[in-house]
């Protein structure tokens, strides 16, 4: 079977189109494509502009979808679509634009919820089969675990999502928001060496973010208006990318610490991480280092498959639709806020 | 003739062992305070004035701190023995610790403990001998029944800050045998601590 | 499967079992060698000795973690060590059932508390929800014991949060069932086969915990050991209700902390959640 799938939750537009051979044989990707909306350095995307945005690629990105996978519509045998959660009027714009291909193609709607579509994905991709999964991204921090039909949330960010605070924090320092801004940030810390004294926020199983993004925030206004602010140990000098490594060390020893501890609690010596986030390279390695110490392994995707895509809706909505979940017209809706644990995640026992 | 018990104490080197010796009716305190005052290094040992102490375990817990923090090279006193008195303390004032934990010259019940360590090793049979002549009290068994007898249960309460109202709900008056266990315990804690309160 | 004196937890990795686990002050010999009763995220549980061999104690040894930044690492093993030590002992001043604190040595990483017998409610719990299910027992009949057990649980909390300490760390696998004193069986039965869930509960794993009295902390706190139960008993989540009850009972102010929980509750639904 093969299904086509439509991404736009935030800024990323992400249309894929994955085939389903059939049962024992793994998906395979047939297409998968993405043009990701960025705001200039020091701002971030809004949704009015990203909505606008979405609206004028969608039917270029489909046309472009469907030539490089080889398929026309009489092959597709569903129209899968992320129904939340994220931004509403970029949401509204790819329901809509999925409504159209439904009516157009006469071929019936999938809504899939983003959080499950990186999870599936994961797996599939991974082959980790019921690994503890952090999904990390701009708008989301969670420390899945499956349990009973559900994706139940062991842990989360209380406030602001990991990589919300990395993106605020990017446009503190203004730096460029391509291809992202979290990214960057990452570069930029691979150059720090100083560790900073910040605010390590963890309670029980979640965290918390905005107090070390205040705290953060002041200690870039601190070194700007101080450039000779010295190390106290080591007399070096100060630099932004000091406070990148030090955020970084700090954000991810949290989640680190919490997903540890979700593993601890359910007995599991895996983790996969999904989400933007997790295409960071020291959160990988520094969870390697955790899932190994503990005896296990570390799951990750790479790029194609970790920011925000197509694929992974299409790949999710198929594995649903396939236990017969439909999404009639009158209910493909989208929705901000779509907790993960509230799918009923049927194809598992 | 000192009733010297040699303990070994779980989880320290084999190397280091302890020596305790337990007295009434004391008669020479001054004098054994003005030896350690002087740095009389005959009579280096831990005394303690048994009155502040509830139970076997306290005092050994005081050991094992001090004889950690020696292995760790970390003592903040003059040696290990002088540690042994400043770790029944609830705080980090040192001084305070030996005035009130040390013995003072109106002491009449003495604990007295001695390390044997790689480096000053000392003989149950030395020790015993050299005891009975500089000790000058009646030598009694090393047991919570002993101690018992000794404690002044109002000065280790005010030391410990036990008198908390409302704790438990239980009427503070320590003679029962499970209220003494529940004061060791508290005590245990805030030893454990020493002033890192908060 | 009676209740026996065995390790609450079984030993969850073998591989971590080296000599590098093992804090130095166990590598020095003693009557009985150290006894690995559970890894957990943070830290390591050793059955032992303290002082004497007569005296078992919980050692509990962070030991560094290989992937946090190393200054990162020493500042948050010493903080945790006497954060949490400082509200065990102030817990258990005011009467509230957790072990007490032997010794602690910040620097290397150890605690020392008073050993617990028994097990934890986690494994008890799904014990008695095994039993139930081979026995074909419907869900929602003869559940007194569940419910005096809930109740016990909300009033221990009660207690807890009535001295002003906040767990932050409130699972299932951080309450303790210790068997009641002899003599003492305040009116529950002990039947062969059942009691299972009976015992004294016992606080425990205060890693997390902090010295506050404010509403929205104890709220989630309650909130935390919700999820705990929806996450790993959700058979058991229906019962949720009586444990409230009982700590809406337990202290002054009790109530008040019920009706933020709700609040913490819809919250933790209405978080925005972009991309």
């Amino acid at each position: 079977m093969i299904a086509i799938g439509l991404e736009g939750s935030a800024n990323k537009l992400g249309v894929g189109i994955i085939s389903h051979p059939g049962p024992g044989k793994p998906a395979q990707v047939l297409s998968n494509i993405r043009d990701t909306f960025n705001a200039p350095p020091g701002e971030g995307f809004l949704p009015k502009d990203t909505a606008k945005h979405h609206r004028s690629w969608f039917v270029r990105l489909v046309k472009q979808a469907m030539i490089e996978a080889k398929v026309s519509t009489r092959d597709i045998d569903c129209i899968c679509y992320t129904k939340g959660p994220g931004m509403g009027a970029p949401l509204q714009s790819v329901a809509v634009g999925a409504r159209m291909l439904s009516l157009l193609w006469e071929k019936e709607l999938v809504g899939v919820n983003h959080c499950v579509g990186h999870i599936e994905m994961g797996r599939e991709i991974t082959g980790a089969h019921n690994p503890v999964v952090l999904y990390v991204s701009g708008g989301n921090t969670q420390v899945i675990a499956y349990a009973e039909q559900r994706y139940r949330i062991f842990g989360e960010a209380l406030d602001i999502a990991v990589g919300n605070c990395l993106d605020r924090f990017a446009r503190t320092l203004e730096i460029s928001n391509d291809p992202a801004p979290g990214y960057n940030i990452e570069q930029l810390a691979k150059k720090g060496k100083v560790l900073l004294d910040l605010p390590y926020a963890v309670k029980g199983m979640d965290c918390s973010f905005s107090g070390i993004l205040a705290c953060i925030d002041i200690l870039a206004a601190d070194l700007k208006a101080n450039p000779n602010w010295r190390d106290p140990i080591t007399n070096e000098v100060i630099t932004t990318a000091d406070l990148c490594f030090s955020l970084q060390e700090t954000v991810y020893a949290m989640l680190v610490e919490i997903t540890e501890r979700a593993m601890a609690h359910v007995g599991s010596s895996q983790v996969l991480i999904v989400g933007g986030v997790g295409s960071n390279e020291r959160l990988q390695q520094m969870m390697g280092l955790m899932a190994r110490d503990r005896g296990g392994s570390v799951f990750a995707t790479d790029e194609r498959f970790c920011i925000d895509n197509g694929i992974m809706i299409a790949h999710a909505g198929l594995v649903a639709y396939k236990t017969g979940f439909r999404t009639p017209l009158e209910e493909s809706t989208c929705t901000q806020r779509f907790r993960t644990d509230e799918v009923f995640v049927n194809w598992r026992d | 003739m000192a009733l010297l018990q040699t303990v070994q104490l779980e989880h320290l080197p084999q190397s280091h062992s302890i020596h305790i010796a337990l007295y009434r009716n004391l008669q020479n305190a001054a004098f054994l305070q003005q030896q350690l005052l002087e740095g009389n290094t005959d009579y280096e040992y831990a005394l303690i004035d048994a009155s502040v102490i509830v139970s076997k375990i306290h005092a050994l817990a005081a050991v094992y701190r001090a004889v950690n923090d020696l292995l760790a090279n970390r003592l903040r006193s003059r040696n290990v023995h002088s540690e042994i008195v400043f770790s029944l303390s609830p705080n980090n004032n040192i001084s305070e610790s030996f005035r009130r934990f040390g013995i003072q010259p109106t002491t009449t019940s003495l604990l007295l403990i001695k390390v044997s360590t790689p480096t000053s090793e000392t003989s149950p049979s030395d020790l015993s001998s050299r005891l009975s002549t500089q000790i000058q009290g009646d030598a009694v068994p090393f047991t919570d029944e002993e101690i018992g007898t000794m404690t002044d249960l109002g000065r280790v309460r005010k030391i410990y800050k036990l008198n908390v109202p409302g704790g438990g709900g239980k009427k503070k008056d320590g003679n029962t045998a499970e209220e003494r266990r529940e004061m060791e315990m508290l005590i245990l804690g805030a030893m454990a601590l020493r002033g890192a309160t908060n | 499967m009676e209740t026996p004196t065995v390790p609450p937890e079984p030993i969850v990795s073998q591989t971590s079992s080296t000599p590098a686990n093992l804090p130095q002050i166990l590598t020095y010999p003693s009557k009985t060698p150290p006894q690995l009763i559970t890894q957990g995220a943070e830290a390591l549980l050793y059955k032992s000795t303290y002082l004497l061999p007569t005296l078992p104690c919980a050692l509990k040894y962070r030991p560094s973690k290989p992937y946090r930044h190393p200054i990162l690492d020493v500042r948050l093993t010493k903080h945790r060590i006497l954060a949490e030590a400082r509200v065990l002992v102030k817990c258990r001043k005011e009467g509230v059932p957790v072990p007490a604190v032997y010794a602690l040595d910040e620097s290397k990483g150890w605690l020392c508390i008073e050993w617990i017998e028994g097990e934890v409610v986690r494994i008890r719990l799904n014990e008695w929800l095994r039993r139930r299910k081979e026995a074909g027992t419907e869900e929602g009949s003869e559940e007194e014991e569940l419910v005096d057990l809930m109740g016990r649980i909300g009033s221990a909390v009660g207690k807890m949060h009535g001295v002003g300490i906040v767990h932050g760390d409130l699972t299932t696998s951080n309450l303790m069932l210790r068997p009641w004193a002899k003599g003492v069986m305040n009116g529950h039965s002990s039947e062969d086969g059942k009691g299972i869930l009976e015992g004294e509960i016992v606080l425990i794993d205060f890693g997390l915990a902090s010295q506050s009295t404010a509403d929205e902390d104890r709220a989630v706190d309650l909130y935390v050991l919700e999820r705990a139960f929806g996450s790993t008993h959700p058979r058991a989540e229906s019962l949720l209700k009586e444990m409230l009850t009982a700590y809406g009972k337990s202290f002054k102010g009790a109530n008040v902390v019920l009706k933020k929980l709700e609040d913490v509750r819809m919250r933790g639904r209405k978080r925005s959640m972009l991309g």
